[in-house]
């Protein structure tokens, strides 16, 4: 038994190495980007002043990296469904975020609004989840996709009805989900509480977004797939393979269930969430500051990288748990794998915008993106470090998990939306945003508020996990020591709510106060 | 990269690898041990009551899967000993849980058998310990001026007690204890327990040294 | 190639693309070094998977199965403390084996001792003993209670007759006992051993007279603002993980607890809510009712305890970390010594190394001189761990074990 046992571990772990051998002779042996022409040298400096370029001219070399999306009618096609995702998701932002600092102040105001079984707080938090996942990062990231892929591709978004369609379809399974969780209808596992038969109509919904996106895809005008575009393809295919297994009625049971759980759950955040926010910044970091990405050799490392370790460290979640050694080992070796890929986007998109720092100055939604780029650098070294046996015996079963988790899905993930957001909306409506110090000040909300409540969730639950690891102190220190920090974390969290109704406000402002201006105008907004 | 579909078939290839490294292989692991002897599977009431365990979100601050002693102290808790896959063949949807906000409950119903007690705590945990954070769960429960037939009623103390008339336990808060008394994986199992066992034992017990000397 | 000021925005037009770099060898190296340390990882970890799942195994089997050829090793853990090493058992406490007309009479009676223990008076050579006899029924397995009784008849017993008993024998003569109880003193032996002196008649249990039904109320049915007893303790007071086993603690000591619960010197939230509504009269009665319960030990070591250290620290302490043998002052096997030490043995190990644990950690200060706090403090975790769980493997107080325990110290003064 051992020995099957570790040789599956260690084909595993080969197989990896050897894709990643590969990867890294053929990048080097320019195997892969044969493709892509030698041409790149010419127009170093032809970044600019280029604005009647039109289209898709290959055969103009001088224009190869100018393409005016709005003149080739575009945005225009995408505008809509683009609008109405975001607007969407907006929505379920704010209540998600209501939720959350609800669930929060419930930790530290246990008998505060205790009379009924939807306001407890096994519901809420729940209800937080599935609304910020399902709601507003899936529906964003959706967004910016429609938006960013017919760019990329110089080709207008295909059946952009179905997209409509798949868009008001995952809102109401969303809305569903929301009210059965709330009644205590439930599936019972984390990050898959949403009953499987809702979950079917929200299976329906991605569906309809495949389609556009796939026929899209194929019917582009470029030869060469831009980075983003991996990262979209991929996770848009990936994301419904997981959620269709991990959500098949009856199939699962005991500790199989917790490791399809824990695989589903993570791979949410690695293989869906992580994509769409990598493959966003990776747009609209150049786009902004208008310099190339550093690299393409490094951006084929970071993706391959990222498919083959992230898709195998779910299990870090059960260390120290009923599951098999050796599959917790290689979920524990992976994870630390983990740093290879994000080093390589680290690189890729920190040293372009570390060359270009004025340009935070001039454009908030570039400060939302790469702020949120480097906090996923944060998270994923933060992530790797927890999966170390000895570092998780600590920090598991703490609210450390809890910290690390926003870092992940909020301050990366969400920031960078909240970024592509305000890119994306005044050249989806050619108009700007009345309040300009409004988005300043969402930007500030958020990151001081998440600052307070990463810190103090950390720090404390590095203590909760140092007290339950000592038999001399009773249980009840580990709770009592949590308090101050919990308060703490619901001052975070109101903050960053607040930041929230400010976005929201700012969305409603474009929508009935802002004044129909060329959208040139409000490029850099 | 310039072709899509030989992006998508690797990409989804390697996805049905992690499958077969997450899921696949140790679920055929998983489900090839049988039952422990000491194992019953859940009654009626019980399984009603784990329904409500589940709705109510008890795992969003209770694990259910004791630490080894080589990892961390919760044998000396009381949570138990360290479990093992088999241990969880009838829980279905699981509830390992990752949080601790609240302590273990994978063998609470060994070292608080108790129905009285669970239906006080249930109904105000701050009845108990005046530190808890769990919520209360008054809606489990019926106010009433005096108790009926068959009716169980909560034991309180005074200052949690309604000013007259007693407090009675639903049938909901009923299968809800049952299934909280009916965890108990307290009985014996195999030293190879399918379990992680990466925590490597201690060497043996390292005499402490200490200057105080009586 | 950071443009120093009045930087122009990039166009509308301009799209993003990669240039051409290759990856920095620094990369390079990290994709290096984490191969080595995975590699590493994977092979540590098999390592130690084999190291713990042996140990694992070998803690189980001393459990499980302790050198079946070791009568002596088995009778210097079980057997020793009291009836001594040569044998001779304490004067008026504990009955010799030497000499004894009972051992003479072969391994079969001795197994059934071993299996059921003694519980009522009875004449050993000459001698009149208040027989306390623990049942080895749930520490032994049946090869351990056939070694034993071999041993034992071997070599005490003046006898020429087949001395060997085999664990098949031992099995179908726990069969044959089912859950009949201790042997009710000589009177119930002579009935088997036709060949035994007069023994002593079998007084009248006393406490069988139902005891106080108010304490019998309050174990079974608790009241209005509190639980019974027996809803955590169990039916017999037998309790289980962190919650103790309180049938045979010396009445006094459950007193103490009840009342050090009220003044706070002993912290547990529950127990403290409970002790609100108790009497003095009460916590009396509750002492009484528990000292007088006799219930198989439903403890076993669960910790996993290095036990050759617990039995070390039960036994003969550790001087080099200025811990005495608990037994020293708990009594022989750890059967406690009324009024002011409890009873260890067959006591749950998770309450026992939770109660050194809060010692060390302050949340009971209840002992007069404080030598509790300083010899859980000298005590590593697995020092802690260790001696809970050997504790654990003992078998329970005997009957009546408070009463034998004073009628020692009386000897000892």
């Amino acid at each position: 038994m051992p020995l099957t046992l570790g040789l599956l571990l260690s084909l595993s772990f080969v197989v990896s190495l050897a894709a990643l051998a590969f990867l890294i002779w053929a990048i080097s042996n320019r195997q892969i980007t044969v493709d892509q022409g030698d041409a790149e040298t010419i127009f170093r400096d032809g970044e600019q002043g280029h604005i009647d370029n039109q289209g898709t001219e290959h055969g103009d070399a001088k224009m190869r990296y100018h393409f005016d999306p709005v003149r080739a009618g575009i945005d225009a096609v995408s505008a809509r469904p683009v609008i109405v995702l975001l607007g969407t998701a907006t929505v379920w932002l704010v209540l998600g975020s209501i939720f959350g600092v609800m669930a929060s102040l419930k930790l530290h105001w246990p008998d505060w609004l205790n009379q009924s079984a939807p306001l407890t707080f096994g519901r809420m938090r729940t209800l937080h989840l599935n609304l910020v996942i399902y709601g507003w990062l899936s529906l964003s990231g959706l967004a910016t996709v429609m938006w960013i892929t017919p760019r990329i591709f110089h080709v207008p978004l295909k059946s952009p009805r179905l997209v409509l369609v798949g868009a008001v379809l995952w809102n109401i399974a969303v809305a569903l989900g929301g009210l059965a969780i709330a009644s205590g209808w439930t599936d019972g596992e984390e990050w898959l509480e949403i009953p499987w038969q809702i979950d079917m109509l929200l299976a329906v919904a991605g569906a309809c977004f495949i389609a556009p996106l796939v026929r899209t895809t194929r019917a582009r005008d470029v030869h060469h797939i831009y980075v983003s575009g991996w990262y979209f393809l991929a996770a848009i295919l990936w994301f419904p393979v997981l959620f269709v297994v991990a959500n098949i009625p009856g199939l699962h049971s005991g500790v199989e269930e917790a490791t399809v759980n824990w695989w589903f759950a993570h791979n949410v955040l690695g293989l869906w969430l992580t994509p769409l926010g990598v493959g966003t910044a990776y747009y609209l970091i150049p786009k902004i500051i208008g310099r190339p990405i550093y690299s393409y050799a490094v951006s084929l490392l970071g993706f391959w990288g990222l498919a083959l370790f992230y898709s195998q460290v779910g299990i870090h979640h059960l260390i120290g748990g009923p599951v098999p050694t050796w599959v917790v080992t290689l979920s524990v070796v992976h994870s630390v794998m983990m740093f290879l890929p994000v080093i390589a986007v680290a690189i890729n998109q920190h040293v372009t915008v570390a060359q270009n720092l004025w340009a935070l100055k001039e454009s908030v939604p570039l400060r939302f993106i790469s702020f949120g780029a480097l906090m996923y650098t944060m998270a994923s070294f933060q992530g790797s470090i927890e999966a170390l046996r000895s570092v998780n015996s600590i920090t598991h079963f703490t609210h450390y998990t809890v910290a690390h988790a926003h870092l992940g899905a909020y301050a990366f993930v969400s920031l960078v939306m909240f970024g592509s957001a305000y890119y994306i909306l005044p050249r989806a409506t050619g108009r700007a945003f009345p309040w300009p110090g409004l988005l300043k000040l969402h930007f500030w909300l958020v990151v001081i508020g998440f600052g307070i409540y990463f810190f103090s969730l950390t720090i404390g639950g590095v203590l909760q996990g140092l007290s339950m690891l000592d038999a001399t102190r009773p249980f009840s220190e580990s709770v009592e020591l949590m308090k101050p920090y919990l308060e703490a974390r619901s001052v975070g969290g109101t903050l960053m709510t607040f930041g929230h109704l400010v976005f929201a406000l700012n969305l409603l402002g474009l929508a009935f106060y802002a004044s129909t201006r060329a959208q040139n105008t409000v490029a850099a907004e | 990269m310039n072709r899509y579909l030989p992006l998508s078939i690797l990409a989804l290839a390697i996805l049905a690898f992690a499958t077969l490294m997450l899921v696949i292989a140790p679920g055929m692991q998983i489900n090839s041990r049988p039952a422990p002897e000491g194992l019953t599977p859940y009654s009626e009431a019980e399984q009603r009551g784990r329904e409500t365990y589940v709705s109510l979100g008890c795992l969003y601050c209770h694990s259910q899967q004791p630490r080894s002693g080589d990892q961390a102290p919760d044998g000396e808790r009381g949570w138990g000993r360290a479990s093992v896959a088999a241990d969880y063949t009838y829980d279905q949807p699981h509830q390992l849980g990752t949080m601790r906000t609240g302590p273990d409950l994978l063998n609470v119903g060994a070292r608080l058998p108790s129905e009285g007690w669970h239906l006080t705590h249930l109904y105000q945990p701050r009845a108990i310990f005046d530190w808890s954070i769990m919520p209360a769960y008054p809606y489990l429960f019926d106010e009433k001026p005096q108790a009926g037939p068959g009716d169980v009623v909560v034991a309180l103390p005074a200052e949690y007690a309604p000013q007259d008339g007693v407090v009675v336990a639903t049938q909901q808060a009923l299968d809800l204890t049952a299934y909280l008394q009916s965890l108990d994986r307290t009985y014996e199992v195999p030293a190879d327990g399918l379990r992680d066992h990466g925590y490597g034992t201690p060497d043996g017990p390292e005499p402490t040294p200490s200057e105080e000397e009586r | 190639m950071a443009r120093k000021s009045k930087h122009s925005r990039p166009d509308e037009a301009f799209e993003p693309y990669e240039e051409h770099a290759g990856v920095p060898m620094p990369v390079n190296w990290v994709a290096i070094a984490l191969t080595i340390w995975g590699t590493a990882m994977l092979y540590d970890t098999g390592e130690s998977v084999q190291e713990s799942l042996q140990d694992r195994a070998e803690d189980s089997d001393v459990v499980a199965q302790s050198v079946p050829d070791e009568g002596t090793l088995l009778f210097g853990a079980n057997c020793a403390t009291c009836h001594q090493p040569d044998g001779r058992g304490l004067r008026d406490a504990v009955p010799p084996l030497a000499g004894s007309e009972i051992v003479a009479a072969g391994p079969d009676i001795v197994s059934r001792i071993l299996l059921r223990g003694i519980d009522g008076p009875l004449t050993v050579v000459g001698q009149d003993f208040d027989g306390h006899m623990p049942s080895f029924d749930s520490a032994l397995n049946d090869a351990e209670i056939a070694e034993l009784a071999s041993y034992v008849t071997t070599r005490w017993a003046d006898t020429t007759e087949a001395t060997a008993q085999t664990s098949e024998e031992v099995a179908s003569l726990r069969a044959e006992i089912g859950d009949r109880g201790s042997f009710g003193g000589g009177a119930e032996l002579a009935m088997m051993i036709s060949s035994l002196p007069d023994q002593p008649p079998m007084p009248a249990r006393s406490h069988v007279q139902a005891g106080d039904q108010a304490a019998r109320d309050l174990v079974f049915a608790g009241r209005d603002q509190v639980w019974s007893c027996a809803s955590c303790h169990g039916d017999l007071g037998q309790g289980d993980e962190s919650t103790p086993r309180l049938a045979g603690l010396p009445g006094a000591y459950i007193v103490k607890q009840l009342q050090n619960f009220r003044e706070g010197t002993r912290e547990n939230e529950s127990m403290q809510l409970v002790v609100q509504g108790l009497s003095d009269p009460e916590m009396t009665a509750l002492g009484a009712y528990y000292t007088d319960l006799r219930v198989p030990s439903t403890a076993r070591p669960v910790l996993s305890g290095d036990l050759k250290r617990g039995e070390q620290l039960a036994l003969q302490g550790d001087w080099s970390i200025g811990v005495p043998a608990c037994f020293t002052c708990h009594g022989p096997s750890g059967f406690g010594v009324a009024p002011n030490f409890p009873g260890l043995s067959a006591q749950h190990a998770p309450y026992l190394a939770a109660q050194l644990a809060n010692w060390v950690g302050g949340q009971r200060h209840n002992d007069a001189l404080g030598l509790m706090a300083q010899i859980s403090e000298a005590l590593s975790t697995q020092d802690r761990r260790a001696v809970a769980d050997y504790l654990a493997s003992l078998p329970p107080v005997p009957a009546g074990g408070a009463s034998m325990a004073r009628m020692e110290t009386q000897d000892d003064q």
